[in-house]
């Protein structure tokens, strides 16, 4: 959504060096050797400029290699491995706009310190690239804050029951708990600390931003969330005008409507950055394109991008900084930023 | 003691759909020598159907019995199109390879008609945990392991006291005795299914409001209650439930005191050891074949 109209808009004003921009979208299934596939067909098919990365980390982290050996530029917007774009290659042609589970776990564990009483943390996550790729993030977090996890629960998609791993978490005393989880099993850990009496503050990556408010109702109230963009919310006039923009063209009544807010923010500005940089190299040239991205200086949705990214440090091939996450909490079904629910108080 | 009593309830409650699913395996194998592969995705379907049509507004309870009915269609048809075809020659293992197919089928079709996101299916059964002696646990989950002992029980009943019960049985000694003794055999095996279909699709109305409803929920509940049937010894009704209440509760200790991880390693190693030990599975009859 976020792509598309940022291409319209684009192109409504003449598009980049005279040229209107094309949007060509593959799906890739979560299936890496899918994914991989589609690298090669964009780069040498359809010739595109530059790659917009999608939601599965696997997904990323296989792409690196193909991305790299062809030399396209590849912009990630969701999926937020640490080592999908910190692959140690040189160049690099792997950008993100988006969040970063190095920056994230730092980020929730210092927002995690903040609220426990008892400075016992315990951190679920599940078991697939995304969760552990993420297991040595948050412990490198927790080191660095002087303590360490007292519990980590793994469990697989489909779970139906974690009375187990709550009940340990409970046991360990830790009454704040990191979630890298997605909706349905971040559901089934909510009814499950709910069955053993067991209610900790609980603050999770953005894979319980989708619909855990309509899954687990009531026991979802408080639940906070990073995100680096949501319609949610009273909003400012830019965003106002992207809402109504996609409520016309995509024919959503609500902004809860939206599925995955921080996905079309990061969207947006990734296309607006590509353009740009494809402006700043003078020509639909990957190697060049890749340079100027370097240069470029935006002032965007999610963030204030100056610059982008940054040649000189690895760390800044991700363009949005931890300054510019967000906490969000679900209050009734919705998905609110901190401070307009009752939950914003205790920060 | 409250933490053993916390993981013998929880795993009683998977261990009942396990239990129902085996249930509907154990029927279909009893009349027809061959089951629905695609088991699990009935299950998917009548909880899938049953969240669409309180979406479409709906009452709760004409939603679940439009969509256990929808689950009992499904079942007839697919043993008409995808097992009987098959199964007239001896030995075709074509009917695994269909139904199958069939199961892959209905569940990229969900996945299109439903999304990828799991929904919730509203039920008073869980709004709140009760306490058993300390354990929490939603009534709904009680009701499931209760609902596959009944059933059972009723089972057990059915084929021993009504016409139709005898009748199954009968199909299921000797398929060409059965049809010389003025037995319609096909209208039998094709019931057989219907009623698999239907506590396959009421299990799937029961378990969702516990674990949603998803495209891709029937997969590994249907390959689990298929391994918990032939642990219980696939021609037992009653060994069918104690080993699937038995398998739920061993993977809730696995994960309780070794890990999550462990899981599905520990219980499918004692599947197979199980099977070495008793061929015919912990309570099935030896079937022996008259040439």
């Amino acid at each position: 959504m976020g792509a598309e109209i940022a291409i319209e808009e684009i192109n409504a004003k003449g598009g980049v060096l005279g040229e209107p921009l094309k949007l060509i979208q593959y799906d890739d299934t979560g299936a890496p050797p899918r994914g991989v596939d589609n690298t090669r067909r964009i780069a040498f098919a359809d010739k595109c400029v530059a790659i917009l990365g999608g939601y599965h980390s696997t997904v990323s982290v296989a792409q690196a290699e193909p991305v790299n050996a062809i030399g396209i530029p590849f912009v990630g917007v969701l999926a937020a491995n640490t080592k999908a774009i910190e692959n140690g290659r040189s160049p690099n042609y792997m950008f993100r706009v988006s969040a970063k589970d190095k920056w994230v776990a730092r980020f929730l564990v210092e927002k995690a310190m903040a609220q426990s009483k008892t400075g016992k943390v315990a951190f679920f996550y599940e078991n697939t690239g995304w969760g552990n790729g993420a297991l040595p993030d948050v412990q490198a977090a927790m080191k660095a804050a002087g303590k360490e996890l007292v519990a980590t629960e793994t469990f697989n998609w489909n779970d139906q029951d974690m009375t187990p791993q709550a009940i340990r978490a409970r046991d360990a005393g830790a009454d704040v708990v990191l979630f890298w989880a997605l909706d349905r099993e971040g559901n089934q850990i909510l009814r499950s600390m709910d069955k053993v009496g067991y209610k900790p503050t609980i603050i999770g990556a953005w894979g319980i931003a989708g619909n855990l408010g309509e899954l687990a109702g009531p026991l979802a109230n408080g639940v906070q969330v990073v995100q680096t963009y949501t319609f949610m919310g009273e909003m400012d006039p830019k965003k106002k005008a992207l809402w109504d923009k996609i409520s016309a063209k995509y024919g959503l009544k609500n902004p809860q409507d939206i599925k995955m807010s921080s996905g079309v923010g990061n969207a947006y500005d990734a296309v607006y950055i590509i353009a740009q940089a494809i402006e700043k190299a003078g020509a639909y040239d990957w190697a060049k394109v890749r340079e100027a991205l370097y240069q470029v200086k935006l002032e965007g949705l999610v963030a204030n991008y100056d610059p982008a990214f940054d040649a000189s440090d690895p760390e800044r091939q991700d363009a949005i900084l931890p300054k510019y996450y967000k906490l969000t909490a679900w209050q009734d079904g919705k998905l609110l930023p901190i401070e307009q629910t009752p939950y914003g108080k205790t920060n | 003691m409250t933490t053993v009593l916390q993981y013998t309830l929880s795993g009683l409650a998977i261990g009942g759909v396990y239990a129902l699913v085996a249930l509907g395996f154990h029927i279909m194998w009893s009349t027809a020598k061959a089951v629905n592969f695609a088991h699990g995705d009935t299950l998917m379907i009548g909880a899938v159907l049953a969240v669409l049509g309180v979406d479409a507004g709906m009452p709760v309870w004409l939603a679940c019995s439009l969509s256990i009915l929808a689950g009992a269609v499904f079942g007839v048809a697919l043993e008409r199109i995808a097992v009987r075809p098959f199964t007239a020659e001896a030995n075709s293992i074509g009917w695994m390879l269909a139904t199958i197919a069939i199961g892959i089928m209905a569940e990229s079709l969900a996945t299109m008609q439903f999304g990828g996101f799991s929904r919730a299916l509203p039920s008073p059964g869980v709004d709140r945990p009760i306490s058993v002696f300390g354990a929490g646990v939603y009534p709904q989950e009680l009701l499931i392991p209760a609902v596959a002992v009944l059933l059972t029980l009723g089972l057990g009943l059915a084929q021993k006291r009504t016409l139709v019960g005898r009748a199954m049985r009968a199909v299921a000694h000797d398929k060409r005795a059965a049809a010389l003794m003025g037995i319609n055999v096909n209208r039998i095996v094709a019931l057989s299914f219907g009623i698999a279909a239907v506590l396959g699709a009421g299990a799937g109305v029961l378990v969702a409001p516990v674990i949603q409803a998803s495209a891709t929920m029937g997969v590994l509940i249907g390959l689990k209650g298929f391994a918990v049937a032939i642990i219980g010894g696939i021609t037992s009704a009653p060994g069918v439930l104690v080993a699937g209440l038995a398998f739920g509760v061993l993977e809730k200790f696995v994960e309780g005191y070794i890990s999550t991880a462990a899981r599905e390693i520990v219980a499918f190693g004692v599947m197979i050891a199980v099977l070495l030990a008793f061929p015919q599975g912990l309570f099935g009859k030896r079937e022996t074949v008259k040439v």
